[in-house]
């Protein structure tokens, strides 16, 4: 992680200069932005084959499962190995992903028996190891951080804070000694406890003990005043490592896989029979969703990483029909919910409209007392903006979208109707009964219609060139003779074609 | 278990079972190299069973499968199969092309991409079933029959040895039950052999040269002409199941 970091820093300050680098990073906004557009990526890229998998709520399931893995591997790091308790330790990472995997087989399990059904075995399985994870959080390990806000909504809004120091000139670390000149030395009576006698009793044995000793890195040294030149450094947040990491993990894993894994999503069947693994690529895809769980949990939590998974890839499909579009698309769409979701955050609606402004408005308008000042969660914000897209595309979309469906609706009512006058009208107008049949007058008995819409249609059909009008009775022109017969060839040779327009 | 070469596919004492109860039972099935072979049998007499169980597709009880002699495992490339057509979410994102070259992944092996030449052979296939002028189009917008010719081009590609396939003739239309019929007589002419799970009764004589009938266990299979009688149909649909007594209606290879 440290070397990917330092490479990274090393690749930027070719571009760009330290200062530049750490202002930059500094900002809680490049840094939250940056954030989530790594776990938008990760999350949509993921998220589309769940989605067609029709296994989007594993996505949820998972995102809460991890923390069993966190905390089981956390404990068995400290407790039974006594290495350090260190949240940010592979191993970490290492128990998610099976706690991960292990949600997905405990669902198989519980689905294969037979009785529960496949959604339902989903809601027995992550509710369990969820609940098991609560408790050995607060019974073994409640001063890890890990409590239930972190767990919710992350703080991708400090992850900015959160940083390795990574040191480019001056690097001298200290080392403070109890014979150091900077080091504070305290006496401590070491038996006081045992006799029950104060300090300043007779008999008190004391101990020199060294309030500061240690070793210091170059940035803690330098803020500790130890040292005469400052230290070049550079702050990398931890939390852009880590997702940056699963980005480039489910990016490569989605470039190298694609064929296989468009081949078990669409049919695991061919797939068996072809001699691909769709039980492998399941578990490999479930590992990476765990993988982005965990590595997004820090940030935006554990209910809104879901969001990430589920609303961009949803958003896509509403608006091609290629798979490798939807998978170019989704990425996009979340990480653009992610960077005008930071701005929400701060107020701002795309850079333009001031939240807090309209507030006031609404304020002066209605009397209310609304607060104006508007600063609210910055990953609740960025789903709410990724929602925002899928909404302009769920109604705006040119082919599944609902007016777009409106509209196809309304096109193909109006094609009916036409064509059943007309056809009417073809099948009467060189018989004696015509007289009774084709009167533009009582036309619209016959069909039991108001007169109001026989009249539009007639009209529409007349502006089409395909009726006319003589002595008060309706008849075909050429053209509508031409289309009628066109219609039934149409219709007869493709019956079972659903209408493409 | 008969393991002549001139056999294409010969299953050995096949039993599935869904819990206790058996789906198939004692499945002793040889089927001659270049016959199109009809599975013939009442609803839930284990026919789409049969098929899977012999794929692999679904775990066996008992039994062995042999394609021209050797196990599943290494004869894949010698197997094509179409699915029924439900088995497949027909909204998934991709076109009629993409689909067809997907019968191609089990020649490119793992990771490697389809290129022209697999472009080539899902066009040729798609023209085999008529299907040329909805290469590009969204799968979503097929007919049903067009669907079922595109599960058809997809295995044709396979340019296989023996086919399965899953009541291809399920609620489609005439242009496509008249299309399956060339492409199966197309097969056979190849030297194909051509197994299909088939519902309508009028039909096998027609299209079949081979029957076998199936009711949970093998009632009888063999050339048509001597299998498809009456007698043996009655003793496929007609309530309980009764053992094969008749000498002359035993099947092969039993």
């Amino acid at each position: 992680m440290i070397l990917l970091e330092r490479a990274l820093i090393d690749l930027l300050l070719n571009v760009f200069t330290r200062e530049e680098l750490n202002a930059f990073l500094r900002s809680p906004q490049n840094t939250a932005t940056i954030i989530g557009c790594l776990i938008a990526i990760s999350g949509a890229l993921l998220g589309s084959f769940l989605l067609l998998r029709g296994m989007s709520l594993t996505s949820d399931a998972i995102s809460h499962t991890v923390l069993l893995g966190i905390v089981v591997a956390f404990l068995l790091m400290t407790e039974v190995f006594g290495m350090e308790g260190d949240t940010s330790s592979p191993w970490l990472i290492i128990g998610a992903s099976l706690a991960g995997v292990g949600t997905v087989v405990l669902t198989e399990l519980l689905f294969r028996s037979g009785l529960v059904r496949q959604d339902a075995a989903l809601g027995l399985a992550f509710p369990l190891l969820f609940a098991i994870a609560i408790i050995l959080v607060s019974r073994f390990a409640e001063d890890v951080h890990l409590d239930e806000d972190a767990v919710l909504v992350g703080e991708i809004g400090l992850a900015w804070a959160n940083t390795n120091s990574h040191c480019y000139q001056h690097c001298d670390s200290v080392t403070i000694t109890p014979e150091h000149p900077a080091a504070t030395l305290a006496r401590q009576c070491s038996n006081c406890r045992e006799l029950g006698i104060s300090p300043r009793d007779d008999g008190a044995e004391f101990v020199e003990i060294c309030g500061n000793c240690g070793v210091y890195s170059p940035a803690r040294a330098w803020s500790a005043g130890l040292l005469q030149n400052q230290p070049h450094l550079v702050f990398f947040p931890k939390s852009i490592t880590v997702t940056l990491v699963m980005g480039l993990l489910s990016v490569c894993f989605v470039v190298i896989f694609y064929k296989e894994l468009k081949l078990t999503t669409f049919d695991a069947g061919l797939a068996k029979a072809l001699g691909f693994r769709p039980g492998l690529m399941n578990y490999g895809l479930m590992i990476l969703v765990s993988l982005v769980a965990v590595g997004a949990f820090d940030a935006v939590g554990s209910i809104l990483v879901i969001a990430f998974f589920i609303i961009p890839p949803a958003a896509a499909y509403l608006l091609t029909d290629r798979l490798s579009l939807m998978l170019l698309l989704s990425p996009i769409i979340g990480a653009a919910g992610a960077v005008f979701g930071y701005d929400l955050a701060r107020g701002q609606l795309f850079g333009i409209w001031d939240v807090g402004a309209a507030i006031a408005f609404i304020n002066q308008s209605l009397g209310l007392d609304l607060p104006a000042r508007w600063d609210s969660s910055i990953s609740a914000s960025m789903v709410l903006m990724i929602f925002l897209f899928f909404l302009l595309a769920w109604v705006l979309s040119p082919r599944y979208g609902l007016i777009s469906t409106f509209v196809r609706r309304l096109h193909q009512n109006r094609r009916f109707q036409n064509q059943v006058v007309l056809a009417h009208i073809h099948n009467h107008q060189d018989t004696e009964r015509r007289e009774v049949e084709l009167r533009v007058d009582t036309l619209h008995l016959h069909f039991r219609w108001q007169p109001e819409k026989m009249r539009r249609v007639l009209a529409r059909l007349r502006v089409m060139g395909l009726v006319r009008m003589v002595d008060q009775l309706v008849e075909l022109t050429e053209r509508g003779d031409a289309h009628v017969h066109e219609f039934r060839k149409v219709m007869l040779a493709t019956h079972n074609v659903p209408d493409l327009d | 278990m008969n393991d002549k070469v001139s056999s294409a596919l010969s299953v050995g004492d096949l039993t599935v079972a869904y819990r206790s109860k058996p789906a198939i039972w004692d499945i002793d099935l040889d089927v001659p190299e270049g016959v199109l072979m009809a599975i013939v049998g009442p609803n839930g007499a284990g026919k789409s069973t049969l098929i899977k169980a012999v794929l692999n597709l679904i775990p066996r009880a008992a039994g062995a499968v042999s394609f021209y002699g050797k196990p599943y495992e290494r004869a894949r490339s010698l197997v094509g199969y179409v699915p029924q057509r439900g088995s497949v979410d027909w909204d998934f994102p991709t076109s009629v092309l993409d689909v067809v070259t997907m019968g191609l992944y089990g020649k490119l092996g793992w990771l490697r991409r389809p290129g022209r030449q697999q472009r080539e052979q899902a066009l040729q296939a798609l023209d085999d079933v008529g299907l040329t002028d909805l290469v590009d189009r969204q799968i979503s917008q097929l007919s049903g029959g067009q669907q079922q010719r595109t599960f058809l081009a997809r295995a044709l590609v396979q340019d296989a040895q023996i086919y399965f396939m899953d009541e291809p003739f399920a609620a489609v239309d005439a242009i496509t039950e008249r299309a399956i019929v060339n492409i199966l007589h197309q097969l056979k002419e190849r030297g194909k052999t051509v197994i299909v799970v088939h519902h309508d009764l009028q039909t096998v004589e027609d299209y079949f040269d081979w029957v076998t009938l199936l009711n949970v266990e093998i009632i009888a299979t063999g050339p048509t002409a001597d299998v498809f009688t009456p007698d043996n149909l009655g003793r496929t649909y007609g309530g309980r199941m009764t053992y094969l007594s008749d000498g002359q209606l035993m099947p092969v290879g039993d």
